[in-house]
């Protein structure tokens, strides 16, 4: 086996970023390019709509990286409804796995896409766990 | 009139867009794996992400295991009950007429498409030297199981191949080749917009 090369930061990431809109007139930053040059994995939400079982699936997966020192952030989008991440199905959820939601980025939609993509570049290097708890769980 | 188009989606092996969740010492990039997000966007698929049968059920920290490891009957109930979540997502995309593929991986004791790993003495202290485990033509366990769910709903076999990852030696140039071949040739097999009709 070769070095391994996890970057130990995941983002939870609503579905229309990850398949944004083919449409040429809505400005939009490539989430998942500014995502992969800080390092992070993607853990891909489901659309609007009713998806108990696999939000369930999903917050068994968020304790799981939460409790062995993986840093998670959520990235929505401002102007859906709960950023289009489930989020009060999601708190629900995490809460009764005694996790708390992630800190969170709202992208906007139809604004200058470079300077999206700034914003959100910013907000990701901002987020790590603390130096002692990277050192327990990853080295 | 404008024909319709029905959307292309795939169905990507969750690892392939977040290499946090591979067994220790198997993750090759740092986050997720660009030769194969770039090629199925570039030919206009949408990615749906698979949950991850092995994090799900043994954690981050589990140890590598072979096929025979994983073909338990509590494994497998567990990847039913992850079939059951994503499944209603796939049936809504195949009775709304969208051309769906699968891209699994390779060598995956869980989510083989064409090869799986095997190795039937595996078991006890996971002291084995590398490469000690044989690789199989076969699906993986969760694949296994998720066709079966979507056998189960009255949906057709889903086009599928895999990433090369798990193979013991993975040839990124080797397994990107492979994968433009097999986009080709579903883009030269798909009939004129229109032609097939939805799913009841």
């Amino acid at each position: 086996m070769t070095r391994d090369a996890r970057g130990w930061r995941i983002a939870l990431v609503a579905d229309s970023l990850v398949n944004p809109p083919r449409d040429a007139n809505l400005r939009q930053p490539d989430v998942l390019r500014v995502l992969e040059s800080h390092a992070y994995g993607v853990l891909q939400l489901p659309p609007a709509g009713e998806h108990r079982l696999l939000l369930a699936v999903i917050a068994d997966q968020i304790g799981e990286y939460a409790h062995h020192g993986y840093a998670l952030v959520a990235i929505g989008i401002l102007d859906q409804p709960e950023c289009g991440l489930h989020w009060r199905s999601l708190a629900a959820l995490l809460r009764h796995r005694g996790r708390a939601l992630p800190p969170r980025h709202r992208v906007r939609w139809g604004v200058e896409a470079e300077l999206e993509s700034q914003r959100l570049a910013a907000f990701l290097a901002d987020h790590d766990l603390p130096v002692e708890e990277q050192r327990r769980w990853r080295e | 009139m404008v024909p319709h188009t029905p959307c292309k989606v795939a169905l990507i092996a969750h690892c392939l867009l977040n290499q946090n969740a591979k067994v220790c010492e198997g993750a090759r990039y740092p986050s997720l794996v660009s030769p194969v997000v770039d090629a199925l966007r570039r030919r206009g698929y949408d990615l749906l992400q698979l949950p991850c049968p092995e994090l799900a059920f043994a954690g981050t920290r589990r140890w590598w295991a072979v096929y025979e490891q994983y073909d338990t009957p509590a494994y497998r109930a567990h990847c039913r009950r992850l079939a059951q979540a994503i499944a209603p997502r796939i049936e809504h995309h195949l009775r709304a007429g969208a051309e769906v593929i699968l891209i699994g991986l390779d060598g995956s004791p869980s989510t083989g498409v064409r090869f799986t790993s095997s190795k039937p003495d595996w078991g006890g202290r996971p002291n084995r030297p590398q490469d000690d485990w044989d690789i199989v033509p076969g699906r993986g366990v969760w694949i296994e199981e998720l066709e079966a769910e979507l056998t189960r709903r009255g949906l057709p076999r889903i086009p599928a191949t895999g990433w090369a990852l798990d193979m013991g030696r993975c040839d990124e140039m080797a397994a990107s080749r492979d994968l433009a071949d097999f986009l080709d040739r579903r883009e030269h097999m798909t009939r004129p917009v229109g032609d097939e009709p939805a799913l009841p």
